[in-house]
């Protein structure tokens, strides 16, 4: 289902980029190198935990201008920062837009892996989380209007009489609505089906 | 009025009888008639019977309207009163008077005359003795207005010198005061009285009296001067002993045997003090702007410094990476030999990267040295421009070099000479970074100018100077964001220090070249 993770490297000077990515594979990890962002850009990302490796003085484009540019573009990539001279507002403002880390060169071998690491488990995981409220949507979505309308409702608190006469329907009705629903959803349990809509709400409630 | 007159005519009659006997009969009145001065005779009561030709040509009337009271018509209505007073003191002493009266001319105009009364009595042989008046008259009309003038100029200058701020001062040959203005109240304290009679050294502190009497004593006896007599620099003496500074001018009268010194005296003292506080303030401004010299100095150093920290760093980490894989690959038994190679190929390529890196920073601080040197301008943009490298990378900038062959060395500090380029070349490279429509291009050059001076100079296609060129070297002026202003204005104190001149002049059809020059070594052989 999900792919190998990926690590991206972006440094303009060509042995730093070649003994990042030696230094990377080391751990196993799949290694890609690109000389500038324009070249990372091209690359189509894989369906797989992704991070990158970005150096913060770049031909032409500053590091720091890239990462703004990828958050314009709605493409969540974590950064781990490598720098020649970091001052602390440059980090201040790499972590504030949320860099996973800010390493000045030369730095431990451990500190840049560590990083990388926690930037790929982060990205596995917002991927997971994406996919997870991805799921929820299709389930929610083969619900009928009126399935969706009392589960809503359920999980807002309300008691099964309550929903019947707000709807004008036997509490009957509004019974087997619910436990169809429940089906559809894979739901095993009452809080379960609770935790679902609340997931379903967050994004939408994020986007607005 | 009663007025008594006497004729002379006798007396002058018995003067010139001896003439008469020895010679032919001479009347009197022929004589008269011939001179040029006016003369009428008149009688006790004023009356005039006779005047000369001279009379009647001047007045314009014949002798009948003369004779009787005709005549005194003539006189201005303001001289009578004193002119027939006069008279009658002639009469009272028996004396002959002198006086000046104006005299009405046929045209209508008074003109002045000095005239002279003699009062005589008349005997005739069977008559009672008479008193006569023999009035003679010159016309003093031209010396009377040159006078007025004369006296009108003199005025003038005695204004100018009793109002003057400043003081003016008479001496004679033994250096005795013999005029002062009121201004030496003011200034010295005393009254100009006070200081008639007195010696000059009188406003001189002690230490100069001495000087000013033996140098002025061989003035007045070889002519040989012993100070400047213009705006000469001394010290003078209040009353009240207070010494100050004064500037003394001089100038000397010789009329027949006399010599006549006139001094101008100005006090100084604002002036001086004014001076100080001018060369303590040009002083004050001239140690801040070496003390801002070195802090731009050590800020272009600590760039400098950053930049090549930057440029070390590098190939470290890549050795760091490098060695830290192989050992990760070794530790779980799976370092390959093909890998190894490569990997230790690439970390010997990165230290000697390293290494070249240090050795250039370590040529550019060997050769700074302590004081100036000849130079050869072509190896300090070399230098130079091996430090900008990165910046051009960097910002995507295309240098073009182009430097002229067999320049004459310059006598100079290769570091003050490496700032200036600097400076002028990262100028440069800021206004190029704003460029995005055309190829960001500098180039560096070198040649010899017509005078023969060697010209360095750092042109580029950036956004160029525009109004603000005038005033881009004045210090504290600058047109970046974070800039200090001092650059181009350390840059020209430094340039100028070293005999040359630094100036910018647009480039076509973009950007700004600054250029400056540095003269030949005159050592040099060529």
């Amino acid at each position: 289902m999900t792919g190998t993770p990926v690590v991206f490297v972006v440094d303009d000077d060509p042995s730093v980029r070649s003994s990042l990515k030696f230094l990377i594979s080391s751990e196993g990890l799949q290694v890609e190198s690109f000389d500038s962002a324009d070249s990372f850009l091209r690359r189509k990302p894989p369906d797989a935990p992704t991070c990158l490796v970005l150096d913060v003085r770049l031909r032409g484009l500053s590091g720091l201008d890239f990462q703004r540019e990828l958050a314009a573009k709605n493409i969540r990539i974590p950064i781990v920062f490598i720098t020649g001279h970091g001052d602390i507002p440059m980090t201040v403002r790499a972590m504030k837009a949320g860099a996973i880390e800010f390493l000045t060169k030369p730095f431990r071998d451990q500190d840049l892996l560590d990083a990388v690491r926690i930037a790929l488990e982060r990205d596995r995981a917002r991927r997971e989380q994406e996919k997870e409220v991805a799921d929820l949507q299709q389930r929610f979505k083969s619900l009928t209007p009126r399935e969706q309308e009392v589960i809503s409702m359920v999980a807002s608190g309300m008691l099964n009489k309550q929903i019947a006469g707000q709807l004008g329907v036997a509490e009957n009705t509004v019974k087997v609505h619910r436990s169809r629903a429940m089906e559809k959803m894979h739901a095993q349990s009452f809080a379960e089906l609770v935790r679902m809509i609340e997931k379903l709400k967050s994004p939408s409630e994020k986007a607005s | 009025m009663p007025f008594l007159w006497l004729s002379v005519f006798k007396k002058m009659t018995s003067e010139t009888q001896g003439a008469r006997r020895s010679t032919e009969p001479l009347d009197l009145r022929d004589l008269i008639e011939t001179i040029p001065a006016l003369v009428l005779c008149a009688l006790a009561d004023g009356s005039a019977e006779f005047a000369n030709r001279a009379w009647q040509e001047y007045s314009g009337r014949p002798l009948q309207e003369l004779t009787g009271s005709g005549w005194q018509t003539t006189i201005h209505p303001d001289d009578i009163a004193n002119f027939f007073h006069e008279s009658t003191v002639a009469l009272v002493s028996g004396k002959s008077i002198e006086t000046e009266a104006r005299l009405r001319r046929a045209d209508g105009q008074y003109h002045w005359f000095s005239i002279r009364k003699t009062l005589a009595v008349s005997r005739s042989q069977n008559s009672e003795p008479s008193l006569r008046t023999l009035i003679a008259c010159e016309d003093i009309d031209e010396r009377k207005r040159e006078e007025a003038a004369r006296r009108f100029t003199e005025e003038k200058y005695r204004l100018v010198v009793e109002t003057a701020s400043d003081v003016v001062i008479s001496m004679d040959e033994s250096s005795t005061i013999q005029f002062a203005n009121p201004a030496t109240t003011r200034i010295f304290g005393y009254d100009p009285a006070e200081l008639i009679g007195k010696p000059l050294t009188i406003l001189m502190p002690e230490f100069l009296r001495k000087l000013h009497e033996a140098g002025f004593k061989r003035y007045i006896a070889t002519g040989q001067r012993h100070i400047n007599w213009q705006g000469t620099e001394l010290i003078g003496r209040r009353k009240n002993g207070q010494e100050f500074p004064v500037e003394v001018s001089f100038g000397e009268l010789t009329d027949n045997s006399h010599r006549l010194f006139t001094g101008f005296i100005r006090d100084i003292s604002e002036r001086k003090q004014a001076e100080e506080i001018r060369k303590q303030a040009q002083k004050a401004i001239q140690t801040t702007q070496a003390e801002l010299a070195r802090m731009s100095r050590l800020t272009t150093m600590g760039e400098l410094a950053a930049s090549i920290a930057h440029e070390v760093n590098q190939p470290l980490t890549a050795i760091n990476n490098n060695s830290n894989a192989c050992l990760r690959f070794l530790a779980n038994k799976n370092l390959k030999p093909d890998v190894l190679r490569r990997a230790l190929e690439e970390i010997v390529a990165d230290g000697t990267r390293a290494s070249a890196i240090i050795a250039r920073i370590r040529a550019f601080i060997k050769k700074a040295p302590a004081e100036k040197s000849r130079l050869d301008v072509n190896e300090v943009i070399g230098e130079v421009v091996a430090m900008m490298a990165h910046g051009f990378e960097e910002n995507r900038i295309v240098l073009q070099s182009e430097l002229a062959r067999a320049l004459p060395p310059v006598l100079g500090d290769r570091v003050q000479l490496q700032q200036v380029l600097l400076n002028l070349i990262m100028n440069g490279t800021e206004a190029l970074t704003a460029v995005t429509d055309r190829p960001r291009l500098l180039w560096v050059e070198s040649r010899i100018d017509d005078s023969g001076d060697v010209l360095i100079a750092v042109r580029d296609s950036g956004t160029g100077l525009g109004l603000e060129a005038d005033r881009i070297f004045t210090p504290f002026f600058t047109t970046k964001a974070k800039g200090m202003g001092m650059g181009l204005s350390i840059s020209r104190s430094l340039v100028e220090g070293h005999g040359g001149r630094l100036w910018v002049t647009g480039n076509s059809p973009h950007g700004a070249v600054f250029s400056f020059t540095l003269p030949a070594d005159a050592r040099s052989p060529s």
